[in-house]
């Protein structure tokens, strides 16, 4: 699990394109969004497509995405268990 | 209000017609035009779209144009509402050099782009078509079907774009700039955009059901509409009647979201208020709404919200007629203002087809078609960053004067510009590839290089943070650099417009955006890189970073983009709307696009010249310490020479600054063009310093300002070195011919 909850970290710090930020940077269990990292609906968007790219998970409606992105540590576990690549 | 705004004619083609008489029908029996895709070649089949029901084939059919001709499907729906428009108000070709045109296009040539892009990087093929792969370019083909209009400019606001020309248009009538102006919008469908609005996620996969308690999302359409606006006495003059009165208009920034609209609704509210405070009408008399309603679960709310605040418990009838059309994007301000005309004069609201259940704290549409005598209706048109605008449309009560017959023909008019309001150059500030954000130029000058490596820049982390400049292109970071810089020396602590030229707008994620839609195919594509590349993003998220609710729109007509700008906030300001405004010419190329241009003759003749530019300026009726006075502005559109020498004389200065470059293959023509112009004038140069770019007039401005507050003029800048010491400069005229059709003059005095 902490393999891929890094991973994802990096996967998430390429997508967003957020600049002089390091895995190390973003806690497991912080939010994402809102006061958090401070990510806002179009991420939300960039991070289905990066989902779908890398996973194999595609999200038919972008509300869905409000529960899975709460943190790396969630999204992770999401991941984990509905893969398909 | 001033003067009243006559709508003497209009044309509109959409999914429910060719034509205002099939229009009409459709909406009176209740008829969408919403359907499976048929002539746009994509993958999503899944969506229902609103098409016009016609191939690009056959409208050349219909408007007798030879399939050689070069020509896009914008072009092609904007000539048959603009036929349908120009016949509608009795205006012939010999009228149109008296005429102006404005139109409204985001997607410009993209039809053609999507489908070449490939052979427009690998190879010769279809290269005639880059030329028309801006939005200028395609109202300028538009236009010139029919004949030679005085001058032609274009708004790209996104989905408000045919809104904010025809109130361009009405507020050139007041200023007495014009007596007739044609005004609206084209746009046809694109694998583009619909792929684009895909990413964001906000297609619906079924018939849009706006201001429902189901809606998921919209569905795109396609389509054009042109109004005729005319002033009382020109109508009256030339024996035609006002088939409508456009009797306000509001232009507000919502200021909030690049692709959503703020909860309160607060651009939408506050340019509703502005259009029923300029009619001087109330909200009562109000008796039918328009909506913008495009079925998205964020619009339908935010404007049921705007509509609340600003009608309280007296919620006029309201509708979207999106259901009928599809969303027409740019198109849908004019599109749906012709619906509210044929409501006007035929005593209907039009139903919110497909209208069932109500939605939670929203408004509750009119779902069937009713008859209604309407007086006052107003017509919303919002688009992507916030630039919301609002018009205020209303029917002729008695006939506003008896039709002369064989009245005395069109009013010569349009006469050079003058300004009652003294306009201040406050400060200007622009980067450049040498010459970064500063000065030195005019004490180190370093000779352009052509370059694409952007190390060159600033860093940008004072004026942006990491987590903002995250899904900024380097034009938006420029912009904002120059912006927050001009705005600092200008002295003021608020702004109240924001106005933007970019003859090619954000080219950086057009590119990755296509570039992905040509290489990966119609799916899994970025929505960060389609929602940063359309034009009005500039401005928008200018507003946005300094919270402006004002005035806001971006121009892109090709090397006129800046002046358009110039032009709007200096009749904002005559027209006292504004006291002062932050006006910014911004380009960025890349490589790729560079390549292209050259390709297709567009530009990059002469190697040095590769069309950057990032610069603002902040102009003001109030004085304070200011670089210079902004005394006289001209556009012209292919000008005769007579005419072109008739407007030099209003501009004649000590100095003249010039396009020429010192390198390029045209500077012995347009250095004889000068001479001839201005005979008595020193001439100058800028762009072997600057580089040369769509809105490099701006930079232009930008040269000649600083230098009149210096009182010097450094010596590179001389033409003939031989007249290096000549006098302090008094006045300094910009006189810009960048394109071949267009041309513009600024004058600027110490």
């Amino acid at each position: 699990m902490d393999e891929l909850i890094y991973k994802l970290k990096q996967q998430i710090i390429e997508a967003l394109n957020l600049e002089d930020m390091k895995p190390e940077d973003i806690d497991d269990n912080a939010s994402l969004f809102g006061e958090g990292l401070g990510l806002d609906s179009i991420d939300a968007l960039e991070l289905i497509v990066m989902m779908e790219k890398n996973y194999g998970i595609k999200l038919q409606d972008p509300a869905q995405g409000k529960e899975i992105f709460k943190s790396v540590a969630v999204m992770a576990d999401f991941i984990a268990k509905n893969r398909t690549k | 209000m001033a003067i009243p705004i006559l709508i003497t004619g209009c044309g509109v083609v959409s999914a429910i017609g060719r034509n205002k008489a099939e229009t009409l029908d459709a909406l009176l029996n209740n008829r969408s035009g919403v359907g499976p895709l048929v002539y746009l070649k994509t993958e999503h089949k899944e969506f229902p779209v609103g098409e016009v029901k016609m191939s690009d084939e056959e409208m050349r059919k219909h408007l007798n144009i030879n399939d050689k001709a070069i020509t896009t499907r914008t072009a092609l729906m904007g000539m048959m509402a603009l036929d349908e428009a120009l016949k509608d108000a009795c205006l012939t070709p010999d009228m149109l050099p008296e005429v102006g045109f404005i139109s409204g296009t985001t997607v410009g040539g993209m039809d053609m782009s999507e489908q070449f892009y490939l052979d427009y990087v690998n190879n010769e093929k279809h290269k005639e078509y880059i030329a028309v792969h801006d939005c200028g370019s395609c109202s300028e083909m538009t236009a010139e079907h029919f004949g030679s209009f005085a001058f032609i400019t274009t708004l790209s606001t996104a989905c408000s774009s045919a809104a904010n020309a025809i109130i361009l248009g009405a507020n050139m009538l007041r200023r007495g700039e014009a007596n007739i102006v044609v005004v609206g919008g084209s746009e046809c469908i694109t694998k583009f955009h619909l792929n684009g609005f895909n990413s964001l996620m906000i297609l619906d996969t079924k018939p849009c059901r706006p201001f429902d308690a189901t809606r998921a999302g919209l569905n795109l359409g396609e389509g054009a509409a042109y109004l005729v606006l005319e002033t009382e006495e020109s109508a009256k003059r030339r024996g035609v009647k006002a088939q409508a009165i456009l009797s306000g208009y509001g232009n507000a920034c919502d200021a909030f979201h690049q692709t959503a609209s703020s909860p309160d609704g607060e651009g939408a509210y506050r340019a509703m208020k502005e259009a029923l405070e300029l009619a001087d009408i109330q909200p009562d008399e109000i008796d039918y709404i328009n909506a913008h309603g495009t079925g998205t679960p964020n619009n339908d709310l935010s404007e049921s919200h705007a509509v609340m605040r600003l009608f309280g418990d007296n919620i006029p009838p309201m509708s979207s007629t999106k259901p009928f059309t599809g969303h027409t994007t740019s198109a849908s301000g004019s599109i749906e203002a012709v619906f509210c005309i044929l409501a006007l004069q035929h005593g209907f609201v039009p139903a919110n087809l497909n209208w069932s259940q109500p939605m939670d704290d929203g408004i509750a549409p009119v779902y069937q078609s009713v008859k209604k005598e309407l007086k006052h209706v107003l017509c919303n048109a919002f688009g992507f960053g916030g630039n919301d605008s609002s018009l205020l449309i209303s029917r002729v009560a008695e006939p506003v004067s008896e039709p002369v017959k064989g009245g005395e023909g069109i009013v010569p008019s349009i006469s050079a510009s003058t300004s009652p309001a003294t306009i201040y150059v406050l400060s200007a500030q622009q980067i450049s590839i040498q010459q970064p954000l500063c000065e030195d130029w005019m004490t180190k000058p370093v000779e352009y290089q052509t370059s694409f490596n952007r190390s060159i820049d600033p860093s940008f982390k004072e004026y942006v943070s990491p987590i903002e400049a995250r899904r900024m292109g380097k034009i938006l970071k420029r912009a904002l650099a120059t912006s927050k810089e001009a705005i600092k020396a200008s002295g003021l602590e608020s702004i109240d417009a924001i106005i933007t030229g970019t003859g090619y707008g954000c080219i950086e994620n057009t590119e990755v955006f296509l570039n992905a839609l040509s290489k990966e195919g119609e799916q899994m594509l970025s929505p960060t890189s389609f929602m940063q590349s359309t034009h009005n993003t500039i401005s928008s998220l200018v507003a946005i970073q300094l919270k402006n609710h004002g005035y806001n729109v971006t121009y892109a007509h090709k090397g006129i983009s800046f002046d358009s700008a110039v032009q709007d906030a200096m009749l904002q300001m005559q027209l006292g709307k504004i006291n002062s405004a932050l006006v910014g010419g911004h380009d960025e190329m890349t490589e790729t696009f560079y390549n292209i241009l050259k390709k297709g003759s567009v530009m990059g003749q002469d190697e040095e010249m590769c069309g950057e530019a990032a610069m603002s300026v902040v102009l003001s009726t109030e004085k304070r310490d200011s670089l210079c006075k902004l005394v006289n502005f001209k556009m012209l559109h292919k000008p005769s020479m007579d005419t072109l020498k008739a407007v030099a004389k209003d501009f004649q200065a000590d100095y003249v600054l010039t396009g020429i470059s010192g390198n390029h293959k045209s500077d012995e023509a347009y250095l004889n063009e000068c001479k001839d112009l201005f005979g008595n004038s020193i001439l100058l140069k800028y762009k072997h310093l600057f580089g040369e770019s769509f809105t490099s007039s701006g930079i232009g401005m930008y040269v000649a300002a600083h230098c009149l507050k210096a009182g010097n003029i450094p010596a590179h800048l001389f033409v003939n070195k031989d007249e290096t010491k000549g006098k302090k400069p008094h006045k300094i005229l910009i006189f810009n011919h960048t394109d071949g059709n267009n041309y513009s003059l600024t004058l600027l005095e110490a």
